[in-house]
């Protein structure tokens, strides 16, 4: 079913980057998703490298700053379980916890999570598309209900991915190897529109891998929470999702991130919404008023108009939970 | 399957049938069961452990010296002709045993039966459908068979495709079939007495338009066979509700006389109708492995399923009810459109039994309208036509209620029929369950009180629902022919050819048995569903397996009961009127010290058998059988994100006697989480803008509901209204009618939370939202 490749295992990050520097080679590290897009030829691939034998891309260790250093390779169910996530960054843990099911948070890993492709059931569903350098995005004159709200222009996907959300609240810094060596990149600019880059989610050049996610060490008053709505309450992806991490100090906002899953081809962060808790207090009117106010601007589509209220309901039970 | 009039003047004919033949073994003599020991118990099934463990062989597990694998070439367009089709390299890649095309011997076998004659065949170079099969290939590995589909290299001519009911009636649309219009036939009228007269005569009216989605089966096992020829005899493992209607179609589509088609279906991983008769895949197979000389196995795919082997057709439904201001309904006018796809005039098979048989009512008008589009053609789908019917029907009699100030089940208990006045004969219901569903309901769910609870504030909201139902089969039919054995060791077997289509057959076969006999469950073995081995019966569907088989099986064993009593009798010299049988035992009722065990029984050792056969006796003249249901939900909807959780949910059942109270619950929860699924996350979605295909072809994109999702422990109210005349194991069916009320009474509840009705299914959050931004009428949809 799908077309033969050839499997190696990678020992170490610059053995993969090396076999990565091959024509259609392609990382596997739970492969949950990967599996998927050969299947459905989403891509194709000569030869699929796993990661999961290298060493150096998992585990979950506390840094000297206090923040905390995530291993590409860490499967979901590691960081829901893991103490100091769910202490101090408890929007990664609930955004892990609420992906697929038991079986794929076993499997599936943080890197893989960031970098799976999108959902969009054209892209998927063997439509030669714009995504795949076609010419037309399908879901333009198509049903577009799972589509986006906000920066879609000629590819109108969502990114699928719960924990590109939280993590885009908790400003967590990407670690990239590659041919040309390694470089960290803030997550907010790791993750690209499609009027950038309409064939790739984010910055990865060929053969360069995630290898891992760095959180910064949790201010004093910092509170954080995800929220997602999906049709089912297991193996299903977000229909809308807000990431909030909000700090506050003797009662009042002083930082704030909010950011919308399932609204863009990105994680969708709604700044001026963000600006306008800055020196308040989480009280009711308030949590409303920056419900409303991470809404503007969206522009919905013909079968998603419904996900401009469903996004604020969201971030309104997000904030509602923090204050 | 009972779910047209033609199968139901049938199943009269039957009837009459088997009376006028002088079957020796009928049930006539026997009284139906009161009260019962064994029957009606909580017991596991007894093939549980296989099943859990992996030792259970589904057709799906068989493998055979030398079998091939299949994989099926289809149409990737709502709407092509096959221009040219080149397999010449598909056919020499390694491993390839056997291709078919259209042009092969085989694939043109008519296809589809139409008005006037099939309409299509096994492989058809006009594809009407996103997953009509065009070209087949058997290799040795299943991997080379797909490598090898894929090295096919097929021409389409694209042509235009309407999967949509409104662009399939439009003027201009492009045919499906090639009639003059995409409309299967005229629309068709039912109904009695005098509507208009009926509307006059009402103090009430309301009017409302409703739709549904189309549902897709999703068996856990998928649709497929193993095939094997043995000289000029064709052996098929093939997962099925019926292995009969199976060895039918395998005979008819490959010219084989019925006794040279064996068919095997011991288990089978859920079917739901789907699976009622093999597919164009055991066809398919049974040619490749004709033209390779080795079996073959082919099952489907996934995705394939979700496209080409069934569904329950969208419909959409229009109802206005009309009452005298004490409830009583005057009038009834039903109209509803729905499609069975390319090949199917059956979009709305069903759907007007619940307006014409439901309620009490005087004048009713029914009218149906089929239209052909290309999509995958509809099979029967658990209770066929009358969920949605329900859907639309009973949100209307909840408007109703609404709109005379009563309470739901005030103004269902107010129109109780107790004759079926969808039927020409107005035949009397045997029993009729359906007041005592409503009421024992209501007072176990806490109805009147659950229904007067003020509504919290808050973005959460809360409310309570009722739906009723009734399923238009569900009383069985003759044929069907069981033996039962009792040998040497005092063990039984039963013989019977249905299938256990995950019901638990087995295990109540067993129990009734081991109720008559005294033999315990345990020591009693079954052997079913082969076409070789076993008698003639229909397939498991139309939930008659029980009433069909419960009294057959009843018959026999009692035969062999009579057997074994004669002899002991002779033994113990006493008169066979004075022995009782139990636990292995028969011994003198009025001196238990006298018994014989029966595996120490001399005779019974000699003679090495007991057989008795038990033929399925007619129905009672006359009288119709049907089950009933009521359905309370509490849901809670959040206003914010459109989400709906089902809190409680209580389902009242008169199905007769129950035989296995376990299996009973099981297919009662069974049938709330499908019904579930049809009201809140399941619907076929179709690429109307483009190319035809099912978008939505995939177990995440198509929303099942996942343990998570499905009710936690429903209450579940077994009504028996102890019905001696239905038959003699006074027993119903409960598949189906246990889903037909259940997304009408979700539905309905949560229109009690919102105040705002959503009218068509599936309620997504999505058509939450969309109903909550709307302007703010009551009872959105429905005028009065
Ligand atoms: C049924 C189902 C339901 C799902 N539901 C959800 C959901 O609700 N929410 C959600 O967020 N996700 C969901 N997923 C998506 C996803 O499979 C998992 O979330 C998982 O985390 C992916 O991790 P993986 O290790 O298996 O990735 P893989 O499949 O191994 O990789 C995914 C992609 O990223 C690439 N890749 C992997 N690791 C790296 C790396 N370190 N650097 C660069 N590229 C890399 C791979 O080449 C591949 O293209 C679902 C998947 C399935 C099949």
């Amino acid at each position: 079913m799908i077309p033969p490749f050839a499997y190696v295992r990678a020992r170490s990050i610059d053995e993969a980057v090396a076999l990565l520097a091959r024509p259609e080679s392609r990382p596997a590290a739970g492969a949950t998703d990967l599996i998927g897009c050969l299947r459905d030829e989403v891509f194709t691939a000569k030869a699929v490298v796993s990661l999961g034998g290298i060493e150096a891309m998992t585990g979950i260790a506390e840094t000297a700053d206090g923040g905390l250093r995530i291993g590409a390779l860490t499967s979901l169910t590691t960081i829901v379980k893991h103490a100091l996530v769910a202490g101090r960054y408890p929007a990664l843990a609930q955004a892990a916890a609420s992906v697929a099911s038991p079986q794929l948070r076993n499997q599936g890993t943080l890197g893989g999570n960031l970098c799976q492709r999108p959902r969009c059931w054209f892209f998927r569903g063997g439509y030669d598309c714009a995504r795949k350098a076609g010419d037309t995005c399908y879901a333009m004159q198509g049903d577009n209900r799972y589509h986006c709200v906000f920066g879609g222009s000629t590819c109108l996907i969502v990114h699928p991915s719960d924990t590109a959300t939280a993590l885009t609240a908790l400003d967590a810094i990407v670690s990239i190897a590659g041919p040309k060596g390694t470089r960290s990149v803030p997550i907010q600019q790791f993750f690209v529109l499609p009027e950038k880059d309409m064939t790739h989610e984010n910055v990865l050049a060929p053969g360069e891998l995630v290898t891992t996610i760095s959180l910064p060490a949790p201010r004093a008053g910092l509170v954080s929470v995800y929220r997602k709505a999906r049709a089912r309450a297991s193996w299903d992806f977000a229909l809308a999702a807000c990431a909030a991490a909000i700090t506050i100090e003797q009662g009042k906002v002083t930082a704030a991130r909010i950011v919308l899953g399932a609204a863009a081809p990105i994680p969708w962060r709604v700044e001026g919404a963000e600006r306008m808790l800055i020196g308040r207090r989480l009280d009711e009117p308030t949590r409303a008023r920056v419900a409303a106010a991470a809404l503007n601007g969206a522009t919905p589509l013909e079968h998603n108009a419904y996900k401009v209220a469903m996004l604020r309901g969201v971030v309104s039970e997000a904030l509602g939970s923090i204050g | 399957m009972i779910c047209n009039d033609v199968a139901l003047e049938g199943v009269e004919l039957e009837a009459a049938l088997a009376e006028a033949l002088n079957t020796p073994t009928g049930t006539a003599d026997i009284p139906a069961w009161t009260d019962t020991k064994v029957v009606g118990q909580r017991l596991p099934k007894i093939d549980a452990y296989e099943r859990v463990s992996g030792t259970a062989v589904y057709p799906s597990d068989i493998t055979l010296p030398g079998m091939l694998h299949a994989a099926v070439l289809r149409c990737p367009h709502g709407h092509a002709r096959v221009k040219k089709l080149d397999a010449s390299r598909a056919a020499k890649m390694p491993g390839v045993r056997a291709v078919l095309t259209p042009e092969s011997p085989g694939a043109d076998i008519p296809w589809y039966p139409g008005e006037k004659g099939y309409v299509s065949r096994l492989l058809d170079t006009h594809c009407r459908f996103a997953g009509d099969e065009i070209a087949a290939v058997a290799a040795d590995t299943p991997y080379q068979a797909f490598d090898a589909v894929r090295a096919i290299v097929v021409e389409y001519e694209v042509l235009p495709n309407v999967v949509g009911l409104d662009a399939a009636l439009a003027p201009n649309a492009p045919a499906v079939l090639d009639g003059p219009t995409n409309r299967a036939g005229d629309p068709r009228a039912q109904g009695r007495g005098d509507v208009a007269a009926g509307f006059a005569a009402a103090e009430v009216t309301v009017e409302g338009t409703y739709s549904t989605g189309t549902q897709l089966h999703v068996p856990i096992e998928l649709h497929g066979a193993v095939v094997r020829w043995d000289g000029p005899k064709l052996v098929a493992w093939d997962s099925l509700q019926g292995v009969f209607p199976a060895q039918n179609t395998y005979a008819r589509a490959l010219a084989l006389p019925l006794s040279n088609v064996r068919v095997i279906g011991h288990y089978m991983g859920g079917g739901f109708g789907s699976k009622l008769d093999t597919g164009k895949y055991g066809v398919i197979a049974a040619l490749l492995a004709k033209q390779a000389a080795r079996p073959v196995r082919l099952f489907m795919t996934r995705e394939d399923t979700m496209r080409a082997i069934g569904n329950r057709p969208a419909v959409r439904m229009t109802v206005k009810l009309g009452a005298k201001k004490d409830g009583t309904l005057t009038a009834i006018d039903f109209s509803c459109t729905g499609s069975g796809g390319a090949y199917s005039a059956g979009g709305t098979g069903g759907v007007n039994w619940l307006p014409l048989d439901l309620y009490r009512c005087p004048n009713v008008n029914t009218v149906s309208t089929n239209v052909y589009i290309h999509a995958g053609p509809e099979r029967p789908f658990r209770g066929p036509g009358h969920p949605q019917g329900a859907w639309a029907l009973e949100q209307a009699m909840d408007t109703l209620a609404a709109k005379l100030g009563m309470d739901p089940v005030a103004l269902r208990l107010k129109n109780v029929p107790d004759i079926s006045q969808g039927r020409q004969d107005q035949a009397r219901y045997t029993s009729t369950g359906l007041a005592t569903c409503l009421t024992e309901g209501a007072k176990t769910f806490g109805w009147t009180e659950a229904r007067a609870r003020v509504p919290q504030a808050g973005p959460v909201r809360r409310g309570v629902g009722v739906a009723a139902g009734m399923w238009r089969g569900g009383g069985g039919s003759p044929p069907a022919t069981i033996i039962v054995r009792l040998v040497a060791d005092g063990t039984a077997s039963v013989n019977m050819g249905a299938s256990d289509i995950g019901n638990g057959t087995k295990t109540w076969a067993a129990m009734i048995v081991a109720e008559e006999l005294g033999v315990p469950v345990d020591r009693i073995g079954i052997e079913h569903a082969d076409t070789a081995t076993t008698q003639y019966t229909g397939a498991s569907g139309g939930s008659k397996t029980v009433p069909t088989e419960a009294p057959a099986i009843r018959a026999a064993a009692i035969e062999v009961k009579r057997q074994l009593l004669a002899l002991a009798a002779a033994d113990l010299k006493v008169d066979a009127t004075a022995l009782s049988i139990a636990d292995g035992a028969v011994f003198v009722t009025a001196d238990p010290s006298k018994r014989i065990v029966i595996r120490q029984f001399r005779p019974l050792a000699q003679r090495g058998v007991l057989v008795g056969v038990g033929v399925r006796g007619p129905d009672t003249h006359g009288m119709a059988v049907n089950p009933w249901g009521v359905h309370f939900a509490e849901v809670e909807v959040d206003t914010r994100t459109g989400l709906v959780r089902i809190q409680r949910y209580l389902a009242a059942q008169d199905s007769g006697k129950v035989m296995n109270r376990l299996t009973y619950d099981n297919q009662v929860i069974g049938a709330i989480t499908m019904g579930q699924g049809l009201a809140l996350t399941e619907d076929r979605i179709m690429d109307a803008a483009h190319t035809g295909r099912v978008l939505n072809a995939n177990m995440h994109d198509y929303k099942v509901p996942t343990a998570l999702d499905a009710v936690v422990a429903p209450v579940i109210v077994a009504v028996d209204p102890k019905d001696t005349t239905c038959n003699i194991a006074a027993t119903k069916g409960l598949g189906e009618p246990a889903t037909i009320p259940a997304a009408a009474a979700i539905a309905n509840a949560v229109a009690h939370a919102l105040g705002v009705r959503v009218v068509d299914a599936p309620i997504s959050p999505q058509r939450v939202l969309d109903a909550l931004a709307a302007p703010r009428t009551p009872a959105k949809g429905v005028r009065s």
